[in-house]
């Protein structure tokens, strides 16, 4: 092995090998133990020192890889096409990525990743700066920051309002990804020992903290969880291979694209609401000037705690899934209740803009935490970029680190990469930025729909799917204004067949019999967690009745 | 808006029937290996049935009490969704006979020319020079064919390049 070791190459070495005693192969168990190979064989487990040394190491080939001229360009490319769609209504960073799946196909997995992942840090810049100028939230979670990033702005000091912004966003970036880098080895060693019944379980967690987290209607939610499991199942059935709610029709063989479904649901979808409300584009004209950066500097120092604290939550939140927008909020609310000069939120405080800012973005990148090590995406954008993975050939989860340690790698360096490039980029171009919102909407909606149509037509080249496009657009203007959320069913949508796989086997190894799904040690507290998680505001509803009927007894 | 609440209901509970039914033709028990096709989608779609229920006598409850409350579409909104809508699915109808790019140009002139009531020269130059820009990124950059419907491809061959 030359002496360098990467950590990335592993052995599976029988438990009885290892210790020395051969044992005839039919009594062999089937345990095996993971070795790290080159590793110094005196400490098998490797002592912390040397994990973090390990990690320090894959960390430079990481940024070797995505500092490389090509990988580079396709980092810059992304950011710009990212922070657009973060500008414009109806675009996302979600479907900015699905649409922009079909071209990746045409390219080295490694840059077909940070492509997506840079369209998706882009548009989390790009989503700020449509808030703070236009007071047009581009993406949900950026809602937090119309509060006090318009009133800022407005106030004729739009040029700090963005870069504060994008500083806290930085900042927020900076502390997830140092989180990512340290920690994605360590939960995935861990997850290595999951089982399909632990499989199952992190789903039943996710989805239970999905739920709760997204504030709307518990049955709401749980029906557009089954819908969109129902839309992964229709087509061949992997284990099987019977047809599955075809209903005898050729088109529906295929089943459904979560793509298709994606850029439908928030592309499509978002432009009806969009139309509907009748936006007016007036925005505020801005520059940022180097006095801009300077005073923004100085409230950052000032306001470093609030920095902190919103980063931290962001990224706390950000591993669970859909934990982006309460991030915000929550952060936000924090940063109220702890500031001496509450009078001024709402009217441009820069302690309530910095605050959802590293929390929005903070929870951004935490998101590819549970994406890498466990399969499970952290939020809708990241749910397609996992889609994507599958389609280039690669298993998300932790054999990824495994088997494919410079494109997880590449993708962790190219995260520290990209913040730094964007947030330069977004300081450097805001006008340019800015001047898309001012694009007359005549040409931007059909521009927007024409995109949206090569997109999902591009996943499979059917035209069929351009249909389903629409109708999707339908039910997901429908959703929206019922209160059903979406995120849930594209989540769901993706990861119909894995989780389908996983209770499927894991009731295959239990016999038929349920209680697998408890088994100890991983898989019981994971469900306990859950039905926690599910059952926690019911719990402290009835506690506020039950205490109210003592009150009014007493 | 209440009332759009419990007919959308319906319809995925609809969703939900039909999905069992299928299920159950597929068999939703213990099979030869374990957990037979329908295994699956059959709970899903149990799951879907049962929460609209609720849902439903929710939304009837409320109804009853509050009356029909906002209609789901505010005031305008609908004829501006229509006019989006409406040239959208014309515009992947008329994909299907001469070709997405063709089809995008009509779209693109009539949406900025009729809706828009923007200069011809203008309509004239985006709404030719953008699927222009799309067809050779995609179909002469990264080889994605693009549709070109019945007729697209006869079309299409007569630019020169």
């Amino acid at each position: 092995m030359g002496g360098k070791y990467y950590g990335s190459y592993t052995l599976l070495i029988p438990t009885e090998l290892r210790h020395g005693r051969d044992v005839a192969p039919h009594k062999r168990k089937t345990k095996y133990h993971v070795l790290p190979c080159g590793a110094p064989s005196g400490k098998p487990e490797g002592g912390t020192k040397l994990d973090i040394l390990n990690n320090f190491n894959n960390l430079m080939m990481g940024l070797s890889v995505a500092m490389q001229p090509y990988n580079l360009m396709i980092a810059v490319i992304g950011l710009i096409l990212g922070i657009i769609v973060g500008v414009l209504p109806g675009l996302g960073g979600a479907n900015g990525c699905a649409i922009l799946i079909p071209i990746t196909f045409a390219m080295p997995p490694t840059a077909a990743v940070i492509l997506l992942a840079c369209v998706y840090w882009g548009a989390l810049y790009g989503g700020s700066i449509c808030s703070i100028l236009f007071n047009i939230p581009g993406e949900p979670w950026a809602v937090a920051v119309t509060f006090d990033g318009y009133p800022m702005a407005k106030s004729g000091r739009a040029g700090k309002a963005l870069v504060l912004s994008s500083l806290s966003h930085g900042v927020g970036a900076v502390i997830g990804v140092f989180l990512l880098t340290f920690f994605a080895p360590i939960i995935a060693e861990f997850a290595l020992k999951f089982g399909p019944p632990e499989t199952a379980a992190v789903m039943i967690l996710t989805f239970s903290a999905m739920t709760r987290l997204g504030g709307k209607s518990v049955l709401k939610s749980l029906v557009a969880i089954f819908l969109g499991f129902i839309l992964a199942a229709v087509g061949m059935d992997i284990v099987s291979g019977k047809l599955r709610m075809t209903y005898g029709t050729v088109p529906l063989m295929g089943g459904f694209s979560f793509i298709v479904a994606v850029i439908g649901l928030f592309g499509i979808g978002e432009m009806f609401l969009t139309v509907e409300e009748g936006l007016k584009m007036e925005g505020i004209k801005a520059r940022v000037r180097l006095k801009d950066v300077w005073d923004a500097l100085r409230e950052m120092v000032r306001y470093r705690k609030i920095l902190m604290m919103g980063s931290l939550i962001g990224c706390w939140l950000g591993i669970q899934p859909g934990g982006a927008t309460p991030a915000s909020f929550m952060a936000y609310g924090f940063a109220k209740s702890s500031a001496a000069d509450k009078d001024q939120y709402g009217k441009g405080a820069s302690s309530g803009i910095i605050a959802p800012e590293a929390a929005g973005h903070g929870a951004g990148t935490s998101a590819t935490l549970p994406m890498i090590t466990l399969g499970i995406p952290g939020s809708p954008t990241m749910a397609v970029i996992m889609g994507g993975l599958m389609i280039w050939g690669l298993q998300p989860g932790p054999m990824l680190f495994k088997e494919h340690a410079d494109f997880v790698w590449g993708l962790i360096g190219s995260i520290w990469v990209a913040n730094f490039v964007g947030l330069f980029l977004v300081l450097a171009f805001v006008p340019l930025f800015a001047a898309i919102l001012r694009i007359k909407f005549s040409i931007l909606m059909p521009v927007i729909i024409y995109v949206c149509a090569i997109g999902a037509y591009a996943v499979n080249n059917r035209m069929i799917d351009i249909y389903y496009m629409i109708i999707f657009g339908i039910v997901g203007f429908l959703f929206k204004k019922l209160d059903y959320p979406i995120a849930p069913m594209v989540l769901a949508l993706v990861l119909g067949n894995m989780a389908e796989t996983a209770v499927r086997q894991a009731l295959i190894m239990g016999r038929g019999n349920p209680i697998i799904f408890f088994r100890p040690p991983i898989a019981l507290p994971l469900v306990m967690l859950a039905l926690f998680l599910f059952f926690l505001p019911t719990l402290s509803k009835w506690k506020q009745r039950l205490s109210a009927k003592k009150e009014t007894k007493s | 808006m209440r009332k759009a609440d419990i007919i959308v209901a319906l319809g995925l509970m609809l969703v939900g029937f039909i999905v069992l039914a299928d299920t159950i033709r597929l068999g939703f028990g213990w099979g030869m290996s374990g957990p037979e096709a329908g295994f699956f989608p059959f709970y899903m779609g149990l799951g879907i049935v049962i929460c609209t229920f609720f849902i439903v006598l929710r939304g009837i409850k409320i109804y009853k009490k509050e009356g029909s409350g906002k209609p789901i579409v505010a005031e305008g909104g609908l004829t501006q969704i229509l006019w989006v809508l409406i040239p959208a699915a014309g515009m992947v109808l008329l994909a299907e006979l001469v070709g997405l790019h063709l089809a995008t140009v009509l779209y693109l002139a009539f949406y900025m020319g009729v809706v828009g009531k923007m200069h011809w020269v203008k309509v004239a130059l985006v709404s030719l020079l953008i699927p222009l820009a799309v067809y050779i990124v995609f179909d002469k950059l990264f080889l994605i064919p693009l549709p070109e419907g019945l007729w697209g491809g006869n079309i299409m061959a007569l630019i020169p390049f």
